[in-house]
C-alpha cells in the first residue's frame, strides 16, 4: 500500500508543479524568463496528467470507495506545500519531482 | 448606513463572523485534530498497559480464561480487545458500558491497574461538546459549524485572485504575509474544510433538524431512530429474550473460528460479548472497530451461537438514506483507510487550524496601525482581541500539551485524577489568558511560543524519567514524541521569527517612553 501511496503523493506534487509553472508569472518567479506560449501549454497538459495519475495511484492504494477522498488530500497538501516553498527553494521545489518521481517509479518497479 | 456592495458586506461578515467565532473554531479544530489519534494519545497515557504485538485470538483466549476464573456465574462477559492502534484488553461483567471495565496484560492475562486519565478521548469528547454539558456544548459547536460554513463561503466571494494567487506566498512582508498564508491554506484545502465542517453538521442531524421527526413521529425520537435502522429493533428484542434462567454448564464454543468468521464478513473486530456464557443458551455478539470502510458502523454487529458457533444474526447493511448519513459521519471521523488516511486528515487539520490561526492574527496586524490612532477605547478593543487571540491559539495549545505533561506529572494516588488533569487542562487555558492580558504584545506571543515549543520538546524526555519504558519498545509512544519534537521544532522556529519580528517593530511611542526612561535613570 505504501508504494502506490508515496507515488500517489509525489504524483500530485508533480502535477501542482506543471500547473504552477504553466502560469506565466511563476514561471518567471523561478527561471526569470518568459515562458513560451507552448511551454506553458505542456507544462499545464503534464500538470493535469500526472493529477490523473496521482488520482489512478490514490484508488490502487485505496480502493474506489476510499481513494477519491485521500486524493483530494493529497493534492490539497500537495499544492500547500509547493506555495509553501516556492518562496523559499523555487528551483529545487520545481525540479525535484522531475527527479523523484522516476526514482520512486524504480523503486517500485524493483520492489513490488 | 451607508450602501455597501455585495463585496463589501461579505468581507464584514468574514472578518467579524470569523473574529468572534474563530477563537471557538480554533479550539474545536485543535482539539479534532488531535482527537484523530485519541486511541494513539490514550495508549500514550497509559504506559502500564504494554505494548501487545500478538494476535486478537490469543488474548481473547486470556480474556475468557480469566473471566472464567473469576466471573462464571456472570450473566454476561464484555470484551475490548487490542487492535491495530490500542493494546488495551479490557473485561467487564453484566450490561456493556462504553470504557471502564478491568484491564488486562493482553500477554499474560493478569489483570493491570493503568493510572486513572481522562485518557485520549478527552480531546474527542471537547471536540464537539466544549466540556460543558452535552447538549449546550453540541449546539454550540453546531453554530460554530455554521459560522465556518458562511466564513468559507464569504471567504471565497471575497477572495480577488482565486486562481492567479493559487500559488503564492510571499514570506517576510508583514500583513501581506499572513494574508497569504491565510489565503492559501484556505483555498489549497477548501476541499477539506468544506467537508470536515459539513459533515460534522450531519453527524447531529437529528438535534440540529428535529422538525422532519418531530412532524413524522410526533417528537419520539427513538421510534424514528428505530425505523431507519430497521435491523437493530429485531436485535433488540432478540437481546431481550435472550435472558433466559441459568442452565447447565457447557462449554463455550471455539472462539478462533468465530472471530475469523466475524472479521471475514464485517473487517477488524473490536471486541464482543457473550450472554450466558458457558453455559446453554450462550450467545456472542462480536463487533468490528469503528468503520474499515467511509461507512461509519457504529452499532453494527453479528451474533453466533456460543455453544455450536453457528451464525444466528449476519450484520445487517445499512438503508440508503441511513448510509447517505454514515457514509458523511465516516468521511468525518476518518475511521478507513488506515494510518495512511489519518496521517492525511492530522495534516489537513493542522492546516485548519493554520488558517485559523493567520486569519486571526491578521485581523489584529491590519488594524493594528489604524487603531494606534484612534480613540482610547477602540485601542482598548483592539488590545482585548489581541489577548484573546493570543489566549485562544497560543494558550489553548498550551493547555493541550499540558495535559499531557499533567498525566505524567500528578501524583499516582490522587483521587480523582482523570478529573484533575482536565483541571489542569483548564488552569493552564486560564494561566494563558492571564498573561495575554496581561502580555498581548509580539513579547507575549514569543513567550507562549517558546513555553509551547519546549513542553513539546521536553515531552519525551519527560516520559522517560517518569515511567520505566524507553519509548522505542512502543512504536505508538515513539510516533506520538516524534510528533511532538517535529512540532516543538517546528514552533521554535516560528517563535524566533517572532522574536525578530518584535525585536524591529517594538511601538514606536513605547520605544520614546523607555529611552526617556533611561536618560532619566
Amino acid at each position: 500500500m505504501m508504494l502506490p501511496l508515496v507515488a500517489g503523493l509525489l504524483f500530485a506534487y508533480g502535477g501542482m508543479v506543471g500547473l504552477c509553472q504553466g502560469m506565466e508569472r511563476n514561471f518567471k518567479l523561478v527561471w526569470q524568463c518568459e515562458p513560451s506560449p507552448l511551454l506553458r501549454r505542456a507544462l499545464r497538459m503534464a500538470g493535469w496528467g500526472l493529477l490523473l495519475a496521482s488520482f489512478a495511484s490514490c484508488v490502487w492504494a485505496w480502493g474506489w470507495a476510499i481513494g477519491p477522498v485521500g486524493w483530494f488530500g493529497a493534492i490539497s497538501l500537495a499544492a500547500l506545500v509547493l506555495a509553501w516553498l516556492l518562496p523559499y527553494q523555487a528551483r529545487i521545489a520545481v525540479v525535484f519531482p522531475v527527479a523523484g518521481i522516476p526514482l520512486w517509479l524504480l523503486v517500485w518497479a524493483v520492489v513490488g | 448606513m451607508k450602501k455597501q456592495s455585495f463585496t463589501q458586506s461579505m468581507a464584514w461578515l468574514h472578518t467579524w463572523g470569523g473574529l468572534l467565532l474563530g477563537w471557538l473554531l480554533f479550539a474545536i479544530f485543535l482539539t479534532g485534530t488531535l482527537a484523530v489519534f485519541d486511541k494513539e494519545i490514550d495508549g500514550w497515557m497509559r504506559p502500564e498497559v504494554p505494548a501487545y504485538t500478538g494476535s486478537q485470538q490469543d488474548a481473547l483466549q486470556r480474556a475468557v480464561d480469566f473471566l472464567q476464573v473469576r466471573h462464571p456465574n456472570a450473566p454476561s462477559w464484555n470484551i475490548n480487545l487490542p487492535t491495530e492502534r490500542s493494546s488495551n484488553l479490557s473485561v467487564s461483567t453484566g450490561e456493556q458500558r462504553r470504557g471502564g471495565g478491568q484491564l488486562l496484560d493482553p500477554t499474560t492475562g493478569e489483570p493491570i491497574t493503568a493510572r486513572e486519565t481522562a485518557g485520549g478521548g478527552f480531546f474527542f469528547r471537547f471536540h464537539f461538546t466544549l466540556n460543558m454539558p452535552r447538549t449546550i456544548g453540541i449546539w454550540i459547536v453546531g453554530v460554530a459549524a455554521m459560522a465556518m460554513l458562511v466564513a468559507l463561503i464569504s471567504g471565497i466571494v471575497i477572495h480577488k485572485k482565486i486562481f492567479k494567487d493559487f500559488f503564492t506566498f510571499r514570506p517576510g512582508k508583514g500583513q501581506r504575509s499572513w494574508l497569504d498564508a491565510h489565503n492559501a491554506s484556505g483555498v489549497l484545502l477548501l476541499p477539506f474544510h468544506l467537508m470536515i465542517t459539513y459533515t460534522g453538521l450531519v453527524i447531529f442531524f437529528l438535534l440540529y433538524m428535529p422538525a422532519a421527526v418531530d412532524a413524522l413521529y410526533a417528537g419520539d425520537r427513538q421510534a424514528a431512530i428505530d425505523d431507519l435502522r430497521g435491523g437493530a429493533v429485531a436485535q433488540r428484542a432478540a437481546r431481550a429474550g435472550a435472558v433466559n434462567p441459568p442452565m447447565a454448564d457447557v462449554p463455550l464454543a471455539p472462539l478462533g473460528p468465530i472471530l475469523t468468521q466475524a472479521e471475514a464478513a464485517m473487517g477488524p473486530v473490536g471486541g464482543l460479548s457473550i450472554q450466558n456464557p458457558v453455559r446453554s443458551g450462550a450467545r456472542i455478539e462480536v463487533r468490528p472497530v469503528l468503520g474499515n470502510r467511509i461507512e461509519l458502523t457504529k452499532g453494527r454487529s453479528m451474533s453466533f451461537d456460543g455453544v455450536s458457533g453457528a451464525v444466528l444474526r449476519a450484520p445487517d447493511d445499512s438503508r440508503p438514506s441511513l448510509l447517505t448519513q454514515r457514509v458523511m459521519a465516516g468521511l468525518h471521523f476518518a475511521q478507513f483507510g488506515g494510518y495512511p488516511m489519518r496521517w492525511l486528515y492530522w495534516l489537513c487539520g493542522m492546516v485548519s487550524c493554520g488558517m485559523i490561526a493567520t486569519g486571526l492574527v491578521h485581523f489584529c496586524i491590519k488594524r493594528r496601525r489604524k487603531y494606534a490612532e484612534q480613540s482610547p477605547a477602540s485601542r482598548r478593543f483592539h488590545r482585548l482581541v489581541e489577548s484573546l487571540n493570543l489566549a485562544a491559539v497560543v494558550g489553548l495549545s498550551l493547555a493541550c500539551i499540558g495535559l499531557l505533561w499533567a498525566n505524567r506529572l500528578l501524583p499516582m494516588q490522587l483521587p480523582q485524577r482523570g478529573d484533575w488533569e482536565v483541571r489542569v487542562f483548564f488552569i493552564v487555558w486560564a494561566a494563558g489568558l492571564a498573561h495575554a492580558l496581561w502580555r498581548p504584545s509580539l513579547r507575549g506571543w514569543v513567550e507562549q511560543l517558546v513555553l509551547l515549543a519546549l513542553l513539546c520538546l521536553g515531552l519525551p524526555v519527560l516520559s522517560l524519567a517518569t515511567t520505566s519504558e524507553v519509548p522505542w519498545t512502543d512504536p505508538v509512544r515513539l510516533w506520538l514524541e516524534l510528533t511532538c519534537v517535529a512540532m516543538g521544532a517546528a514552533l521554535l522556529w516560528l517563535a524566533r521569527k517572532v522574536a525578530l519580528r518584535a525585536a524591529v517593530a517594538q511601538p514606536a511611542p513605547r520605544r520614546a517612553a523607555m529611552k526617556l526612561k533611561e536618560m532619566h535613570s
